[in-house]
């Protein structure tokens, strides 16, 4: 029982640090990261709790809780859809250091 | 059955993204300004059905599933009048984009639609997890919106709006698996009658209430805000400003009163964050030499005022927070539009560009003059009975928390003051635009240009609206009282999220 909360640990600190570079690419890793740590989280909240196998054991008692899974399936894909619009957009502008290109500015208008 | 009429604010507006697909963005634009006056009509029909009933609550299962597992759909007066109000405010700001051409980029009204949708829904949930999902569905077309208009810079700013955003979903959804963990439920109905004294659980939801101060953007958590809403188009930021913050606000009342029982214990750290919102927020505009980046910094000023009811807690102080809350939302929609406006007829919002449009545009100059009164809280417009409201609830606390308070609405009206000069003399004041330099002129800004009576109606429509509230503030004042009731008794709101 102690793995998940060590995992967690261990992907939280890898996204936070991942999270202070300059790059895009490295922020949308360190995104990816942390949204996993947050998988975790809320498997944790109600999966490891029961977990058997959810083979030849009648009734619902020895079953997982299947409403966490839920919620990590739904939080699952929105982090996919907003991790390639976030690839997308280290790709524009050419160049991925955030501390940079915020600055280019007016005069393109 | 109103009660099973609920999905459709959230269905009407997503069945019209899809046609999206099929339609070109000309023939979207109807429905793009219509989804949010329908939802201004529901919103106003749920409001009249809530006080004829004596504020009764409606509540749907939808699918008719067993209630915990069925989204939940929930309309109290408090969530009626945050549909009514900020389906007015966008239906104004679409209708600006629909005028000033931004609505004809492809897929720009299926954007705006998913947008209403996601609000809709966030507002009338009655479920953490799902408060979760709406906030994506919200902020998924937000992210392409930022970056389709404005000026280059979106590009940039369009990433940090992304992470930050992102990491706070992430934040807020440990938040619900924390709250899941602990109280074995994330249906806000079963959490109201959840152990609030016990700290475990407090701990929990206050991730999910951190997640949300982010999003709305509570000092010391704002930087985000002033940096990322100026660089989209006028349109877009006066959007953004009604829905975003604003939904992030009402999640916070909701959760802070029906789930923590309003949480005493938090008073000091609420009254400390609220106190610094309203003065960092009112004094970071002096340094700013962009219309809408000043206006920006008045709507963190603006969040201060709003947690300030919510941090006072009585029947008062909630009434009058949401009352400054639909003030807020009127009011700068009135004024980003106004300086949208300025910035489609004379392709700039810098103050070195822009000079003497008092005269030039006198409508324009009458509607961001009274509209910033009414930030400062001067009459003649509902800002007055927002800091009246403000002030007279802050008067029942005591001690200490009496005189920082008192001194920090102050302080910080007199910081709106200054902005409100400052945007003054950088805009209206002035030579004549004819008499700049011409290195200091937009090119291309013929100096016959005058702004078309059209792209200014938007923004007087918001203004007339507050003026009316100065007049006749009394069935608004109920109506937030009545909302007030409703989160300090939550005891209706659970049995109607929880009822089959």
């Amino acid at each position: 029982m102690t793995f998940l909360p060590l995992t967690v640990a261990v992907l939280v600190a890898g996204g936070a640090y991942l999270l202070c570079q300059a790059g895009m690419v490295r922020i949308v890793f360190g995104i990816t990261l942390l949204s996993h740590a947050a998988n975790l989280v809320l498997l944790a909240s109600g999966v490891s709790a029961w977990r058997t196998e959810p083979l030849n054991t009648p009734g619902a008692t020895g079953v997982a809780d299947p409403l966490p899974m839920a919620f990590v399936l739904t939080a699952i894909v929105i982090t996919l859809a907003v991790t390639v619009l976030m690839l997308a957009l280290s790709l524009i502008g050419g160049d991925d250091n955030t501390y940079l290109v915020p600055e280019t500015g007016q005069e393109h208008r | 059955m109103t009660d099973s009429l609920l999905p459709l604010f959230v269905v009407v507006p997503l069945a019209m993204a899809a046609l999206g697909v099929v339609l070109p963005a000309r023939a979207m634009i109807p429905l793009m300004v219509g989804a949010p006056l329908l939802t201004a009509a529901g919103g106003l029909g749920l409001l009249v059905a809530h006080a004829e009933a004596g504020n009764e609550v409606i509540a749907t299962q939808v699918g008719a599933f067993v209630p915990g597992i069925a989204i939940p759909l929930v309309s109290d007066t408090l969530a009626a009048l945050m549909l009514t109000v900020t389906g007015l405010t966008s239906a104004a700001c679409v209708a600006f984009s629909a005028i000033s051409g931004e609505a004809r980029l492809r897929f720009f009204p299926t954007l705006v639609l998913m947008l209403t949708a996601g609000v809709n829904g966030a507002l009338l949930t009655g479920d953490l997890f799902n408060l979760f999902v709406f906030i994506e569905v919200m902020l998924l077309p937000s992210y392409a919106l930022i970056a389709m208009t404005g000026t280059w810079r979106r590009l940039g700013i369009g990433r940090l709006f992304v992470v930050v955003n992102l990491l706070t979903s992430t934040i807020l959804l440990i938040g619900v698996g924390l709250v899941y963990g602990v109280a074995g439920s994330v249906n806000i109905g079963v959490l109201a009658d959840a152990d609030a004294d016990d700290p475990r659980f407090v701990l929990a939801v206050s991730v999910v209430l951190l997640a949300l101060a982010i999003k709305a953007g509570v000092v010391p958590m704002h930087g985000w805000l002033p940096r990322a809403y100026p660089a989209t188009s006028g349109s877009v930021m006066a959007l953004f400003s009604a829905l975003h913050t604003k939904v992030a606000l009402y999640a916070i009342f909701r959760i802070h009163q029906v789930v923590l029982d309003g949480a005493e214990p938090y008073l000091t750290v609420l009254l400390t964050l609220v106190v610094l919102t309203m003065v960092v927020g009112s004094y970071g505009s002096l340094g700013e030499k962009m219309i809408r980046r000043l206006l920006s910094w008045q709507m963190v000023a603006g969040v201060g005022y709003i947690l300030l009811g919510l941090a006072i807690g009585t029947q008062l102080g909630l009434a009058a927070g949401l009352f400054y809350l639909s003030h807020h939302i009127l009011v700068m929609g009135a004024l980003l539009l106004a300086s949208a406006a300025i910035e489609h007829t004379y392709r700039s919002n810098q103050f070195t560009r822009l000079s003497g449009l008092m005269r030039r545009e006198p409508l324009l100059a009458t509607i961001v003059a009274l509209a910033m009164l009414s930030l400062v809280g001067f009459p003649p417009s509902s800002g007055f009975f927002g800091k009246v409201g403000i002030l007279r609830a802050a008067a029942d606390l005591d001690g200490v928390e009496l005189v920082v308070v008192m001194t920090a609405v102050v302080v910080a009206s007199l910081g709106t003051l200054l902005a409100g000069l400052r945007l003054w003399r950088g805009v209206f004041w002035g030579p004549p635009l004819e008499d700049l330099p011409s290195g200091d002129r937009e090119p291309h800004v013929s100096l016959d240009t005058r702004a078309p009576l059209r792209t200014v109606l938007p923004s007087a429509v918001l203004l007339v609206v507050s003026l009316g509230v100065f007049l006749a503030p009394g069935p608004v004042w109920d109506v937030t009282v009545r909302a007030a009731d409703g989160l300090l008794d939550s005891t209706a709101y659970a049995a109607e999220v929880t009822a089959p």
